[in-house]
């Protein structure tokens, strides 16, 4: 980790399905179970809600890290959203680690209502890995400073 | 060539004489060497107007899309497999299309005859058999056809259309031995930085024109995402982020359904090498769904369809 | 003012000399894409016998340029001022046709009522240079529309390629006051005048396509509805390339973005160009689109400001995709019968 800034901290961005995921992260918290903060949570109706639109979108908006999380396959409250969406996440994540974006960024998994342990152990390792890779360049649209426009 | 293209037009005015469609969609001479240009014929008096050699490079499943009368096309074993996928997506009703199928044996790349003579324009060329004569200014060479193929007829498994209604002439030997992916190979054997750069410097170059988009018969959405203004998704400037977020976007859209017509990048005026994303969006498809696009009419695209027992071992 | 010659290999000495006070944009050949850009070093300019692969215009329209920044606030809104221009610039080795489409671009983004600040600011600042061209290509059709390989419109000096050395022609004050820096000019001798004046005629006879645009504004003038839109935009793929790659195709688009007013290049065959915020567009289809471009260039123009939107650089022949060739437009429309025009009204 070169040239990052002392008490640089990741930010990632998660996506999580209503039915499985998103309570799942409740019962993480209901159980006071301990994961890191650096998580913003998006609430989505269904993983297969998630345009690959927005992951990119994510990235390009300085986000260091994506996570995605549905139901297990079989457990759709919508009986497949989750394995369209599947075929449509491994597409995208192939693609991007083929044009140079660094695999550890965009991160997909399978947690239920009842795996608290596991949100916070996907999150746990979503953090370290993203941390390892420091602050996202690649496909960040870089912006000015507002004080830096002001005096050009 | 001269007898293809004969048989061709007998096809072609007797469909339109016996009205099975109203208008042939193929190609006439252009007006530069080594151009053709689409050309559309509704009566039968035109039919003399339509060639085929090959410089017939334009992909007219393009013109397919969103017709009310019905269409005899000239296909190539691309184009005919996209109009395969127009079908199966829904995009054309297939008793509106008739598919005029021509075993290709590959088509000229004007841009590697224009790099061979450097700075020399050529005025007049001519395609003879395995050969093309191009003459210009105190100078006329000979080449040989093979040498300036465009780099997707190099590799291409479908040059006989794999769905046609006639067929024009006789069906030619298939390339079956060689790898399309050799180009993607060599980009997945490179670091993950050096893949970046090298993509960072191809799409820099890019002038959001949009003709790849513009010529590709699968890019047929009412609106595109980069025209969707409520709201934006991904700016419109030459912003190297948003650029390379269109090209990216646009491949993902295509996954499942491109046959590696190789139009995208033969239209670039900037000379970008789209195959690059392109194929590898189909090797995607390939290795993870054993799915090859256009070769049936009712095979939904693998990107709306699913699998219990997919691949999933990149999700935690 | 006598004219000059320079040798060839003492070209990079000028262009040093000028990069100490000028800005020096030129012809380069970056990843084989000829374009003119800022000039780092003398070493890059390339001044072959083709003209550059995009048109010059970007000099004066880049195609994403920022207008002004701005904060918004609870109450208010803060502004930054626009960027501005500092220092002089000077174009090298404009083709004859691209220097013609700085005069068109000047009557249309800064004469009448409203002027282009922008465009304007950079173009009062510039002095061209042109390089008159020796050998026209098959597509060239300067000639046509009042221009010539070695025309003078729109520039300030006039270079030419007579073998070892270049010919300089000054032709305005301006130019003349930058010729004046380089008093180490040799002057030219009359054997150097003659010959240039041969490469002239040469030239001007090689540009073998005509295109008859006599008449062509008027007969437009019925022809808006004419089923002749029908037939040409058949092919058309409404890609950007043919305006992209015009020298005078200029239409922007106005977006905001993370406090940037910021204007691109927009393109009169884009579906989007005149949507309106109802929904409705009122150019639905590729044929309304195309007539837009046919009758900007050769129609409403004309009546406007007195000459065709067009240089006959042959740009977007070339790079057409589906070779929709704009002498054959042209051309169609001008066979017409004459009395088309009464048939319509």
């Amino acid at each position: 980790m070169k040239n990052v800034e002392k008490g640089w901290e990741p930010r990632i961005l998660a996506f999580l399905c209503n039915w499985c995921s998103y309570a799942g992260a409740d019962l993480t918290g209901i159980s006071r179970i301990q994961y890191p903060p650096n998580v913003r949570i998006v609430r989505v109706p269904c993983s297969g809600r998630v345009n690959p639109y927005y992951i990119i979108k994510a990235l390009q908006c300085g986000w260091d890290g994506v996570l995605v999380s549905g139901c297990h396959p079989g457990d759709c409250h919508y009986i497949s959203g989750n394995l369209v969406a599947r075929r449509r996440f491994a597409v995208l994540k192939d693609l991007l680690e083929y044009v140079g974006i660094e695999p550890a960024r965009v991160n997909f998994s399978w947690v239920s209502a009842a795996e608290g342990g596991k949100f916070a152990s996907v999150v746990t390792e979503v953090v370290n890995e993203v941390k390892a890779l420091g602050p996202a360049k690649r496909l960040v649209k870089v912006r000015i400073e507002w004080k830096n426009l002001k005096n050009r | 060539m001269e007898k293809l293209e004969k048989s061709l037009r007998e096809i072609a005015e007797k469909l339109l004489s016996e009205k099975k469609v109203d208008l042939i969609i193929g190609y006439e001479r252009g007006t530069r060497p080594l151009r053709t240009t689409p050309c559309f014929v509704n009566k039968t008096e035109d039919v003399q107007k339509l060639i085929w050699d090959s410089s017939c490079d334009n992909n007219l499943a393009k013109y397919v899309v969103d017709r009310k009368e019905k269409v005899g096309v000239v296909a190539k074993g691309c184009d005919a497999r996209l109009i395969a996928v127009c079908i199966a997506e829904n995009q054309v009703p297939k008793e509106n299309v008739i598919i005029i199928g021509v075993p290709c044996l590959g088509v000229v790349d004007r841009k590697k005859v224009e790099s061979k003579l450097e700075e020399k324009e050529i005025l007049e060329a001519t395609i003879e058999g395995e050969k093309i004569k191009v003459k210009g200014e105190e100078f006329e060479l000979l080449l040989a056809k093979n040498d300036f193929l465009c780099d997707s007829c190099l590799t291409c498994k479908h040059r006989n259309p794999p769905i046609q209604d006639v067929l024009v002439g006789e069906e030619v030997p298939e390339l079956t031995e060689v790898n399309e992916f050799t180009e993607v190979e060599n980009l997945e054997a490179m670091a993950a930085e050096e893949r970046w750069n090298h993509f960072n410097g191809e799409l820099s170059k890019c002038i959001r024109c949009y003709a790849c988009r513009s010529v590709c018969p699968l890019c047929y959405c009412k609106t595109c995402f980069v025209d969707q203004s409520i709201p934006t998704w991904f700016g419109k400037t030459n912003d190297l982020s948003d650029t390379m977020i269109y090209h990216i976007v646009r491949a993902l859209h295509v996954a499942g359904r491109c046959v590696d017509c190789g139009a995208c990048s033969r239209v670039c005026p900037v000379n970008i090498n789209l195959r690059e994303l392109m194929k590898k969006i189909e090797k995607i498809v390939k290795e993870r769904y054993n799915f090859k696009a256009g070769l049936s009419l009712e095979e939904a695209p693998p990107l709306g369809d699913f699998k219990s027992e997919d691949p999933q071992e990149f999700i935690k | 003012m006598k004219w000059k010659v320079i040798e060839k290999s003492k070209l990079p000495n000028l262009i040093g000399e000028l990069a100490r006070e000028y800005e020096i944009f030129a012809p380069v050949d970056r990843k084989s894409i000829g374009s003119f850009e800022r000039l780092a070093s003398g070493s890059e300019v390339s001044l072959d016998s083709r003209n550059t692969k995009k048109p010059p215009k970007d000099v004066f329209i880049p195609q994403t340029e920022t207008l002004f920044t701005y904060k918004t606030g609870k109450q208010e809104v803060e502004l930054a001022a626009p960027q501005v221009v500092i220092g002089q610039r000077v174009v090298l080795a404009v083709r004859p046709c691209d220097a013609k489409s700085f005069v068109l671009l000047d009557k249309f983004l800064s004469s009448g009522e409203y002027k282009d600040a922008y465009y304007k600011e950079k173009r009062k600042n510039t002095t061209i240079v042109g390089l008159a061209c020796n050998h026209p290509l098959s597509t060239c059709f300067c000639t046509s529309l009042g221009g010539s390989p070695h025309g003078k419109e729109g520039l300030d000096v006039l270079l030419q390629d007579i073998n070892d050395k270049y010919l300089i022609e000054p032709i305005t004050e301006r130019g003349e006051k930058l010729i004046e820096k380089f008093p180490w000019l040799k002057e030219a001798e009359r054997a150097d005048i003659d010959k240039a004046k041969k490469l002239s005629d040469d030239a001007e006879a090689a540009v073998k396509s005509k295109v008859s645009i006599d008449g062509v504004d008027n007969k437009l003038d019925g022809m808006f509805d004419d089923p002749i839109w029908e037939q040409i935009c058949q092919k058309c793929l409404n890609c950007g390339i043919c305006t992209f790659f015009c020298p005078t195709c200029c239409c922007f688009d106005v977006l905001d973005e993370d406090g940037k007013r910021i204007r691109i290049w927009d393109s009169c065959q884009f579906s989007c160009f005149t949507l309106h915020g109802s929904g409705h567009n009122p150019r639905p289809s590729g044929k309304e689109r195309m007539r837009q471009r046919i009758m900007h260039k050769f129609n409403y123009f004309v009546k406007t400001h007195g000459e065709s939107f067009c240089v006959g650089c042959g740009r977007c022949i070339q790079e057409c995709p589906v070779n929709l060739d704009i002498r054959e437009v042209v051309g169609a429309i001008s066979a017409l019968p004459t009395d088309k025009r009464s048939d319509n009204d």
